[in-house]
């Protein structure tokens, strides 16, 4: 451990901590040198974890071994393809919502910039940490700096429903904390790697125990991917919270996810003994809800806040659903899909607030209810002037153009990575050679493709209501900084449609990986050279 | 003792988990204090209950399972316990926003109507 | 060569898409000619691909793109793709140079040419796709263009609900499309078109044969306007006449059929295949024709007939019989030529005019008899007037009709009638379409005064009449070889002979054909007053509108349903949802545990001691007490709390946990002075006396909480006691015991495990307090007490103004003065235990934080005691900057280890001897706990004041809550900072 390209593993953590410790030093009063170290840190951590998508691409998993214990009882940091994914969305997601920031949010209240460091660093942190207790504590990390970032701004809409995020997060943190203190009462450790070679050994009169405090760990974890019915608070908080917080938000919700493929894969693999697949129908079934329940709540939603945050349910609950029927090709279609969904939600929360500036309140209400009661001036004579199409400003062609972007993305249409996605997840549910296709197989299908309906119906609605029947008198004011961070997640989807084929590669290589976790565990448990025993 | 411990943290639970359920956010804080009470004697108790054994070491000493109690679930109640705190205080802050800025301490900052 | 010329054909038009896009809107004839060009060059390329597909051979170009998916960009053109490619790109020029004209000036045309261009690009793709999925990706984007065209105008409602309706359904439709590829390609094995086309037989003996077809139908049905998806169509007419003339003639419902044509040779042949596909067809057929005959509007004349003119392809594709196919194929070409003229005309006839009411229009003979003859020969095309192109595909039909091996005999015996009716209403809304507008009395009142329109706008018109005539006259020599190469390309060697002559002789057909006009005239005449009435609509069914219906079905389903499910399946309020969460962690660890069984523990619980026992029953008494008081007696609740602590605080001294007592007891400490603090910000809440008890709707629900919270609490406790009883074989403590001093350097294992083992936890831990204590800072910064809090409480009112603020000069005069002198002399002893617990931690219980707390303490009882003001005058507290200060001290220390080439947070120790304390470790870690030390006193006291200050701060009360709507609506333009 010598080499400072070693450290690259930590960097992802270290560099937004220090950045924000350096902030709050600072304090508010030199805002540019502030913006500036933030400026510096996110733009780091996306070269960083562009590196490390190429470093996790190995056969071998990377570890780093903090304070230069071994594995076993020492905390570990363990970058895999997995990891190295979530780092890189977590980067981009980071710089856009920084760079959005700048536009008008940082200036809405105080500490905002430290606080988003920290967001990012608990962020890095749960998805490189190897440990199930570290792992609580970076969830704690990235909580505490998420209720800061709903919060952000104050005003009631915020402070009533954090109130309700925060309330719902300390109950899922202390299931999660009663899992944990199970686990290691019954198999003695913590390492996750070290669990996964514990299961198959585990005594048969205490598996049951074991099972059942991994059973809490899990509503823990699906708690807080807001699966049906436990995901209620996302929504409001969602639609409430400050922009720049919500684009960031739409990858939080993914670390409950991120938690489930890691923890379950690892320990419920097909490698674990007599708990292997433990859990999975519940997993499918529980996704399959969250999937009605998303599509349900985004026809119905009046507001696009709300809308964005119900597709975050579908994006979820695809996942869940995706992941629970624990085959490795669909798992891949499910990464593949994890990329494209979150990056087109960010996008969208970023978008949301852009449309909605200079657009009365309530507005799409009345549109809604209009429709709704079938107010008809739709037989009206369809007059001579009307046959001359009205300009569009700039700015709205730009939005609108986003816009459609993002709807065809979330809806799962062509010509963009939501309509490869559900492809990926698809083609393999179906694709199983021979013998007669399981009922779930068909459930899931058509999950997946009436909710891809659901948000066409609802988002051709929202949309036709911004751009198209409002009159656009006057075009919103915005900043270059905020309309770029938008292309940027956008264009990265584009990215990820053309290159489909090695992206998808990659995926595979991942979820091969989680499926058969024997190069994670070994990796993680291997003595490493020049310590006989481990130790120093 | 394991039996008045696991039935203590019972209890601690029992009416944590009432005062959860309540309309009142002040409830609520209190109700989640005492859970965190209940989770923490949890994380405590998974490590085996045993007395005058403090795992404080003589200078020098490797110490062994069998003559100490084992330090690690202390040391992660002592991280929960900090993280609780923290949380606590956070919580609390919150409600007193929304009393405010709502003018009622009920958890949905608006009274149920019925 | 091949793929550089697939690849130009379908990249093109998007090219060209994006390069008119960003054309100033005025650039309009930039604009047109951009597509012009784009559209003649496509048409050249495909003239280009003849030679190949001539002689039978199919131009492939492959591009990876998903390949383990087994989804790669495949173009393939054989005879069938190359004849729509041609009507594609070859009425796609026509439509554009019409466009030119017909489109406004004041209208800014890029936008449209753009969507023009992007709608015939995909349409390219979709006709020459070579895999199943990449068809139906390009089919959905058909789709969007075409929702984008015909809400061109989107500043009419007509155009908005005519576009959002075109793209659900046909969205719709291109999901299912979607589902059934999968399907069959899980059927084949591949979603290679040449694949499938091989795999015939095996696709329709498999079970999953039905499900596929089902849905593939469905979305060839949708797109091509199909009964009972048909009502889509006429409301599509909203675009510009130019996208209509393309949507209608040669593009957007031609790829139903198409598509439906594409897999014939593999999925037809079926009695499923004729009933779904033939039945639609048949009806489609005269209810299209039927209702075409009482349309006012021009357009909605044309565009029912379109309907009913692919009910009869689809009819044709329907039946047994390559025949019909070669039929249907011919009468694609022939409805695209007369179809898409008779729209341009009626643009013409718009356009000059002002109006497309045939009720008020008429004579327009006079005005433009060259239109009128154009109009009136394409009329009789599509009419089936003999010596005219559709003519001659009708003739087939009926051929088809009488002979067809149809599936069941009732729709056999039905079908020559049925071909009958329909074409004499379709000799009728012909004839309409003429007589009602070119012939009869002058017309009165029109918006402008009709004439000839530039002769430009008419060539399309022209050209396409005179294909019609061609073709009608001699077919075998104009549109022969073509037809032959694409009917050859669907059906491979076995194409029937099938013969071209204007001419067969006397036969049925052609009676069934003179019946048919002589019928139609007849009921044009028959219905003349009928029609002229003001009334809108065929008699019979007019009450039955698809729109109507489809609008009430999309509001119910899609609005009310939904929310009502909404309602039904979620909610907003806080108590339902902690309810479910708990009970369902309940339920699962219970079920968990009780399916996959537990066995007994592995070792024997030690005797119960009644020290502890008494101890406990205290406890569980201040726990319920706490529950019981919380609503009401908020101050007692807070104390009962801090006993129930106590009471934790001495189960750690018991079972050896000495760090646990003392954070526990400080974190009390601190914890109970926070909620003190609140407490006064909080409503006054008193027990009405007298009051009866909650009526039974509370109660009911206390009793399930009540449930609820005991179950918990002995699931808990169950789960608690099964953890104790049991020690795994090898623990985690044992290297922790063995390696602390060794290698950690000290004597609490603890405090090692905490700063050097696990430092990263604590790292991660001191970085929660940091975020949270600015989280309450930054909130309580914009603290709005609500206004009936705003006054000095009683409490202080009592004492005389309240010392907190009243009289800051005279803090402690006479007021608890023993108690403020005591803490004043504290302060520095506290301060020094601190020290003390600090510096000894690593070898006692103690440490880093601990010592901050013991600190924040000193300093909140100072605050309590002497007054805000009066502590800060002598106490200069820059929380923020300890905080900080903290922070960066605690990850420094770690980074420094890197700095000698070791891992993160790689500790050093040595003991040093200090003259007082004695042997002090000074580990690296020591700094480490100085910082975490820093950051606890910091983000404590920074909570604590910010707390502290509300009382002097002098509030403005909050406004009233807003309403509900804006307050679920977020506030856009955030509130700019105040001090």
């Amino acid at each position: 451990m010598t080499a400072w390209t070693d450290h690259l593993l930590i960097a992802p953590i270290i560099v937004p901590m220090l950045a924000g410790a350096a902030m709050i030093v600072v304090g508010d009063r030199w805002r540019r040198l502030t913006v500036t170290l933030g400026l510096l840190s996110t733009s780091a951590l996306l070269l960083l974890a562009i590196a490390l998508l190429g470093l996790a691409d190995a056969p071998a998993v990377q570890v780093y071994r903090l304070g230069n214990w071994p594995a076993l009882f020492g905390i570990v940091l363990v970058l895999d393809r997995l990891s190295a994914v979530m780092l890189f969305l977590s980067a981009v997601l980071g710089l856009a919502a920084f760079l959005f920031s700048l536009g008008r949010w940082h200036r809405a209240g105080v500490y905002f910039h430290p606080l988003f460091q920290f967001q990012l660093m608990g962020l890095n942190g749960a998805f490189l940490t190897g440990d199930l207790f570290n792992l609580f504590v970076f969830f704690e990390v990235l909580l505490a700096a998420s209720y800061g970032m709903a919060l952000h701004g104050s005003g009631v809409a915020r402070v009533r429903a954090g109130l309700h995020y925060i309330t719902i997060n300390l109950v899922a943190s202390l299931l999660f904390l009663i899992g944990v203190s199970v686990v290691y009462g019954i198999a003695g450790t913590l390492n996750m790697a070290d669990l996964a070679m514990r299961m198959r050994s585990v005594a048969a009169e205490d598996r049951g125990l074991l099972e059942t405090g991994l059973t809490v760990l899990g509503i823990a974890f699906l708690a807080k991917a807001a699966m049906w019915p436990l995901g209620f608070w996302l929504s409001p908080t969602y639609a409430a919270a400050s922009t720049p917080a919500a684009a960031i938000l739409s990858i939080l919700s993914k670390v409950g996810i991120y938690a489930v493929l890691r923890i379950w894969l690892l320990l419920f693999g097909s490698a674990a003994g007599a708990s292997a697949g433990f859990g999975g129908t519940w997993l499918l079934a529980g996704g399959l809800l969250t999937i009605a329940y998303g599509s349900i709540s985004v026809l119905a939603t009046q507001s696009l806040p709300r809308l964005a945050g119900a597709s975050v349910l579908i994006s979820s609950g695809t996942l869940i659903a995706a992941i629970g029927t624990g085959r490795v090709a669909v798992t891949s279609g499910a990464l593949f899909y994890m990329a494209s969904s979150v990056l087109a939600i960010g996008a969208l929360f970023l978008l949301i607030e852009l449309v909605e500036r200079g657009r009365e309140v309530g507005a799409d209400v009345l549109a809604v209810t209009r429709e709704a009661f079938g107010t008809g001036e739709e037989d009206e004579e369809f007059g001579d002037k009307d046959a001359v199409g009205v300009a569009i400003p700039g700015t709205i062609a730009i939005l609108g153009l986003a816009f459609l972007t993002c709807a065809l993305l979330l809806a799962g249409l062509p010509p963009l990575s939501g309509f490869l996605a559900k492809f990926a997840i698809l083609a393999p549910l179906l694709a199983a050679g021979e013998g007669a296709v399981p009922a779930t197989t068909w459930v899931l299908m058509a999950a997946l493709i009436l909710s891809g309906l659901a948000t066409v119906v609802a988002m051709t609605r929202a949309g036709i209501n911004v751009f198209w029947a409002s009159p656009q008198n006057r075009a919103p004011r915005v900043g270059l900084v905020e309309i770029l961070p938008v292309a940027l997640l956008l264009a990265l989807c584009a990215a990820l449609t053309v290159r489909a084929g090695p992206v998808m590669d990659y995926m595979q290589d991942a979820a091969q990986a989680l499926h058969a976790p024997g190069s994670y565990v070994q990796g993680v448990l291997a003595v490493p050279p020049g310590e006989p025993g481990g130790g120093r | 003792m394991e039996l008045i411990v696991s039935v203590g943290i019972g209890v601690l639970a029992g009416s944590g988990v009432w005062l959860l359920l309540r309309p009142r956010t002040f409830q609520v804080i209190v109700g989640l204090a005492l859970l965190s009470y209940a989770v923490n004697l949890f994380i405590f108790s998974t490590g085996g209950l045993r007395t005058g054994a403090a795992a404080i070491l003589a200078p020098g000493e490797v110490g062994s399972v069998t003559q100490y109690a084992d330090p690690l679930p202390q040391a992660l109640v002592l991280t929960a316990i900090v993280i609780g705190f923290a949380t606590t205080a956070l919580l609390l802050v919150v409600l007193l926003a929304t009393r405010g800025l709502t003018g009622t301490d009920h958890v949905d900052g608006r009274e149920r109507e019925r | 060569m091949p793929e550089g010329l697939l690849l130009a054909l379908v990249g093109l038009p998007f090219l060209g898409a994006v390069l008119a896009g960003m054309l100033p809107t005025a650039a309009r004839d930039t604009a047109s000619g951009l597509a012009g060009a784009v559209a003649l060059i496509g048409l050249g390329l495909v003239w280009a691909a003849y030679p190949t597909v001539a002689a039978g051979g199919v131009l492939r170009a492959e591009f990876a793109w998903m390949p383990t998916l087994g989804l790669n960009l495949v173009l393939r053109m054989d005879g069938f793709a190359w004849l729509f490619a041609g009507l594609v790109t070859g009425i796609g020029a026509l439509v554009v140079l019409y466009a030119r004209y017909y489109m406004s000036s004041e209208d800014p045309v890029p936008r449209f040419f753009s969507f023009l261009l992007a709608f015939m690009g995909a349409m390219i793709g979709l006709v020459i796709s070579g895999n199943l999925v990449q068809l139906a990706f390009f089919w959905e984007l058909t789709s969007l263009f075409s929702f984008l065209l015909i809400g061109y105008w989107h500043h009419t409602a007509a155009a908005r609900d005519g576009a959002r309706m075109a793209l659900t359904i046909t969205a719709a439709g291109g999901l299912a499309l979607f589902a059934g590829v999968l399907v069959l390609g899980h059927i084949v094995g591949s979603y290679d078109l040449d694949a499938v086309l091989a795999a015939g037989d095996r696709i329709r003996e498999h079970p999953l044969y039905l499900p596929a077809l089902l849905l593939i139908v469905l979305g060839a049905l949708t797109k091509s306007a199909q009964f009972p998806f048909h009502f889509w169509l006429p409301h599509a007419m909203a675009a510009p006449t130019p996208v209509s003339a393309y949507l209608h003639s040669a593009t957007l419902v031609k790829a139903g059929v198409f598509l439906l044509a594409r897999l014939w040779p593999v999925m037809a042949g079926t009695d499923a295949w004729a009933w779904t596909v033939g039945l639609a067809g048949l009806i489609t057929l005269l209810l299209g024709a039927y209702i075409a005959i009482f349309q006012n509007d021009l357009k909605g004349l044309l565009a029912y007939s379109t309907i009913s003119h692919l009910g009869l392809i689809t009819l044709l594709l329907g039946l047994k019989s390559e025949l019909a196919l070669v039929a249907a194929v011919f009468h694609i070409i022939n409805h695209a030529a007369f179809k898409c003229s008779l729209f341009m005309a009626a643009g013409i006839i718009d356009h000059e005019t002002g109006t497309r009411d045939m009720r008020r229009l008429s004579g327009l003979n006079h005005a433009m008899p060259f239109t009128a003859r154009l109009a009136l020969v394409a009329a009789a095309a599509m009419a089936g007037v003999p010596l005219l192109n559709g003519f001659l595909s009708k003739e087939m039909f009926f051929a088809e009709a009488l002979s067809a091996g149809a599936p069941a005999s009732p729709l056999l015996n039905v079908l020559p009638l049925a071909a009958t009716v329909a074409s004499a209403f379709s000799v009728a809304y012909s004839l309409r379409f003429i007589h009602g507008t070119f012939f009869g009395p002058e017309p009165v009142d029109l918006p402008r005064t009709p004439h000839e329109p530039a002769g430009w706008m008419r060539l399309p018109v022209e050209l396409l009449v005179l294909a019609c005539i061609m073709v009608g006259v001699l077919p075998a020599a104009t549109i022969g070889p073509y037809l032959a190469l694409a009917v050859r390309a669907i059906l491979g060697q076995d194409v029937p002979d099938y013969s071209l002559a204007v001419w067969h002789g006397f036969n049925i057909p052609l009676l069934m054909s003179l019946v048919a006009l002589a019928g139609g005239v007849a009921l044009y005449l028959i219905l003349q007053r009928q029609l002229n009435s003001r009334e809108e609509g065929p008699p019979l069914i007019r009450r039955i509108e698809g729109r109507r219906i489809f609008e009430r079905a999309m509001v119910f389903l899609s609005w009310r349903l939904a929310r009502r499910l909404e309602g039904l399946a979620g909610t907003r309020r806080l108590q339902p949802q902690l309810r479910v969460i708990v009970s369902i962690a309940l339920l699962a660890g219970v079920a968990t545990a009780w399916l996959r069984g537990v066995g007994p523990g592995n070792i024997a619980s030690s005797p119960v001691d009644p020290v502890l026992a008494l101890i406990w029953a205290i406890g569980a008494t201040f726990a319920l007490g706490t529950a019981w008081m919380a609503k009401y007696h908020r101050l007692a609740a807070v104390m009962l709390l801090g006993g129930t602590g106590l009471v934790v605080c001495v189960t750690f001294v018991w079972f050896s946990a000495p760090d646990l007592a003392l954070t526990q007891l400080t974190v009390e400490v601190v914890t109970t002075v926070l909620l003190v603090l609140g407490l006064r910000w909080l409503p006054k809440r008193f027990q009405i006396a007298g009051k009866q008890g909650p009526e039974i709707l509370t109660r009911t629900r206390r009793l399930r909480d009540l449930a609820i919270a005991a179950g918990t609490g002995s699931g808990l406790a169950a789960l608690s006691y099964a953890v104790m009883t049991r020690t795994p074989p090898d623990l985690l403590a044992r290297p922790f015991l063995e390696r602390a001093y060794v290698e950690g350097g000290g004597t609490n294992v603890v405090n090692v495990i905490l700063v050097d083992f696990r430092g990263f936890d604590t790292l991660g831990e001191i970085f929660v307090v940091a975020t949270v204590a600015l989280t309450t800072y930054a909130l309580l910064r914009r603290f709005r007490p609500a206004p009936d809090s705003v006054e000095i409480p009683e409490q202080q009112r009592d004492q005389g103004g309240g010392a907190l603020h009243a009289d800051k000069e005279r803090p402690a005069a006479g007021w608890l003065l023993v108690p403020s002198t005591l803490t004043r002399l504290l302060f520095p002893v506290m301060l020094t235990m601190a020290m003390f617990l600090l510096l000894r931690g690593h070898d006692l219980p103690g440490g880093g934080f601990a010592a901050g707390m013991v600190v924040a303490i000193a300093v909140i009882l100072q605050y309590m005691i002497g007054g805000t003001d009066w502590t800060e005058d002598r106490l200069r507290l820059r929380p923020q900057l300890w905080v900080g200060s903290g922070l960066l001290v605690a990850a420094g220390t770690g980074l420094a280890a890197c700095l000698f080439g070791e891992p993160f947070l790689t500790s050093y120790f040595a003991y040093l001897e200090l003259p007082v304390i004695g042997k002090v470790p000074t580990a690296s870690a020591l700094i480490f706990d100085i910082g975490v030390f820093c950051l606890v006193v910091g983000a404590t006291l920074l909570m604590l004041v910010a707390l502290a200050h509300q009382s002097v701060r002098s509030h403005r009360a909050a406004p009233r809550p807003p309403a509900p709507l804006a307050a679920r609506r977020k506030t856009v333009a955030p509130v700019e900072r105040e001090g």
